[in-house]
């Protein structure tokens, strides 16, 4: 045996053709885990986990690696307010594309190559902000940075090849939370890494410029480590999968009308822009932020916005696990209310930071801002998965996107003109949060209801078998491949609430 | 990068009675005496091409000067000029002083005793921090409390006479050049190594 590629063109690197399953974890019959270790590193489940949250995350200290050091930036290469706002725009934007690239990258050369392409691959582009000089190049490399933003998707994608899908959730939480709070240890890190090389000597203007090397190193250092430890596939080849008649070869065209005919996936899209886009215009702003208006050294700045980022560690699986609980009492609309109140606080607190006077209320209201976002968007993607069952990568990767996209029009609008200062930015951001979290009132499932209308009553269009089996057409429920939403909507009966039947079988 | 000229004035200082507040909070720019002191600045090029260039300052206090017994030191400081300003709100003139940003850049300070009524006249050469930008040389007189009371500055009240320019280093070297070069290099082929190295041992086992 020697088939050296897997049939999706993913490589077989790593993989053992002894079957005899000596996994570190319990799999299930496609030699996905069943359970998560958090501090194991056992290949390849666990290992695989952690290569993924980390090389995500250091695109996110490299994407956001600026914006603490952006006071000293300034005036090195004289930037004004907008140019200051278009960079932080541009640093967002790029990813809105890369992120939809990615998925099919994924399907052709597998998640490893995908990410560890994508990483080295973008090491340069961190590195060449020691050619610039002015606002334009410095716009332009802070875009070709942000195309690594990316990796979200070959992360999602890895761990979903790894864990079985009644984990997944809070799988890709942790990992997409870990992975966010780069954006929070780029802004302690560097600062710090700054002032080290200034004390060796270096002037204000040389010194930013050398800080840039650490997070290239970190893409090359991780690249390689993807590329060395880890594996695409837990074991066994995909076409033996799709044999067994568990994995459909779909229509790109059809999974894709099925997405954007589906008038949730848009709320959703909407919904994510203003819960993680703010929170990536917040990584962007909140370290210049506490620098002018408090005062404060470069370093304390950073500290503070450090904490906005960190708060990712607990708050977006928190996000989820509450999500998860209002679901146990009350179904689906317990999941749509959570995601409500948990946004819709955030949004509060955001326009509570912009009206603070003082360092310790600003402060506070930062860290709760920062719980409300992070948490609705891992309630967010509680509840994505059930949208749509034949076209859940490509609404998860609109989702993600939408992210990117309200996060460049947030910046673009409140953080980029002389017409608002920061300030007054952070409260009308904070006010448009509430405003664009008001449609998730119009999401309704006819099997569940909504969060003002109950389930609908019909015997035959009320079932979650009619919801999901109605994205299939006759001819291809001929050929059985619906069967894959069927068994879907059986499981989903968990999120009928206190009604859920106590055991399911499948 | 080289720097360019800048132009030279001259530095008067007066004094200004400072209005008694308790808190430094509310002590206003507008409350110190105007002209006080009177203050020269004047740039100048250091040899020939590439070098570090100077400004010459003088500062001495004015004949109408009237809170001359409370001066215990004065701050030497570079000021942005309105041109600077724009668009720039992280250098905005407030009339709070604690809030003004608009002279960051201490130049030097000096105690002041009476006998110095006449002033000083040094150099300054320019930090390598210095942002490029219109800059103009503003002088407090601080009291005891180490408040302001008193001002003079090397242009007029609108701030349009006497503004000289200031050019700043890029920060850029070609060492850090060429080793962001280097390292970008190494990224991409240590990848193409890498993945042309898995293929061909694809090919190999394949063979077998």
């Amino acid at each position: 045996m020697g088939d050296s590629t897997g049939d999706t063109g993913s490589s077989m690197h790593g993989v053992s053709t002894d079957k005899t399953g000596k996994y570190d974890l319990p799999v299930d019959l496609e030699d996905r885990a069943t359970v998560f270790k958090l501090f194991s590193f056992a290949k390849p489940h666990m290992r695989t986990f952690h290569l993924s949250w980390i090389s995500f995350s250091t695109c996110f200290v490299s994407t956001f690696a600026a914006a603490p050091l952006v006071p000293i930036i300034r005036e090195n290469l004289n930037l004004t307010k907008q140019d200051v706002g278009n960079a932080g725009v541009a640093s967002v934007s790029g990813s809105i594309f890369s992120r939809l690239v990615m998925g099919a990258v994924c399907d052709l050369l597998g998640p490893r190559y995908g990410c560890a392409f994508l990483v080295m691959l973008s090491a340069p582009t961190v590195f060449s902000m020691s050619f610039v000089s002015g606002a334009a190049g410095f716009i332009t490399v802070r875009f070709m940075i942000g195309f690594c933003l990316a990796t979200f998707v070959s992360c999602q994608y890895w761990m979903s090849t790894m864990f079985t899908s009644k984990i997944i959730g809070l799988v890709n939480g942790t990992a997409a939370g870990w992975g966010n709070m780069g954006g929070g240890i780029t802004q302690l890190l560097m600062p710090v890494v700054y002032e080290i090389i200034r004390r060796c000597g270096a002037t204000a203007f040389t010194a930013w410029r050398i800080a840039f090397f650490v997070p290239g190193w970190l893409h090359i250092i991780m690249g390689i480590l993807v590329l060395t430890l880890g594996q695409d596939l837990p074991g066994g080849n995909r076409k033996a999968v799709e044999k067994k008649g568990k994995v459909v070869q779909d229509k790109l065209g059809k999974i894709m009308w099925c997405a954007v005919s589906n008038y949730r996936t848009w709320i959703f899209v909407l919904l994510y822009g203003y819960s993680m886009g703010v929170e990536l215009s917040t990584d962007n702003v909140i370290a210049e932020y506490f620098f002018d208006r408090f005062h404060l050294k470069l370093h304390t700045a950073g500290i503070i916005a450090a904490s906005f980022g960190m708060a990712n560690f607990f708050a977006r699986p928190a996000g989820g696990y509450a999500s998860d609980i209002a679901a146990k009492y009350f179904g689906m609309r317990g999941r749509l209310w959570a995601l409500w109140i948990i946004q819709t606080a955030g949004g509060l607190f955001c326009v509570w930071l912009g009206l603070a006077n003082t360092l310790v209320t600003a402060i506070v209201a930062m860290i709760l801002f920062s719980l409300g976002a992070q948490a609705a968007c891992g309630a967010t993607f509680a509840i994505v998965p059930f949208v749509s069952r034949r076209s859940l990568g490509i609404i998860s990767g609109l989702t993600g996107a939408g992210g990117n996209f309200g996060s460049g029009l947030t910046q673009l609008i409140f953080f980029s003109t002389s017409q608002f200062t920061t300030e007054q930015g952070l409260t009308w951001m904070g006010v448009m949060i509430v405003a664009c979290t008001l449609p998730v009132m119009l999401i309704h499932f006819p099997q569940w209801g909504s969060m003002f209308r109950p389930p609908s009553t019909d015997p035959v269009k009320g079932t979650a078998e009619y919801y999901y089996v109605s994205e299939w057409n006759e001819e291809e429920k001929q050929k059985n491949m619906h069967q894959g939403s069927v068994a879907f909507a059986i499981n989903a009966k968990s999120e009928d609430g206190r009604n859920a039947p106590s055991t399911i079988t499948v | 990068m080289a720097i360019h000229k800048i132009l030279f004035a001259s530095l008067l200082i007066c004094l200004l009675i400072q209005s008694s507040h308790a808190a430094t909070k509310e002590r206003l720019f507008s409350d110190l005496e105007k002209s006080a002191l009177e203050d020269t600045a004047t740039p100048s090029r250091v040899g020939e091409g590439v070098g570090v260039d100077k400004l010459s300052i003088t500062w001495k206090v004015s004949s109408t000067a009237t809170k001359e017994p409370e001066f215990k030191a004065i701050k030497v400081k570079l000021c942005y000029a309105p041109a600077s300003q724009v668009d720039r709100p992280w250098r905005k003139t407030e009339n709070e002083l604690f809030k003004d940003k608009s002279c960051p850049h201490k130049i030097s300070s000096w105690s002041y005793d009476p006998a110095m009524k006449a002033g000083q006249s040094f150099d300054y050469t320019l930090e390598r921090d210095i942002p490029t930008g219109t800059y103009f040389v503003r002088a407090y007189a601080v009291d005891t409390k180490d408040h302001e009371v008193a001002f003079g500055q090397s242009t007029n009240e609108d701030k349009t006479t006497n503004i000289f320019s200031v050019q700043a280093i890029s920060g850029r070297h070609k060492s850090l050049d060429i080793a962001s070069v280097c390292f970008s290099v190494f990224s991409v082929v240590a990848l193409l190594v890498f993945f042309v190295n898995e293929k061909r041992k694809a090919k190999i086992e394949q063979s077998k």
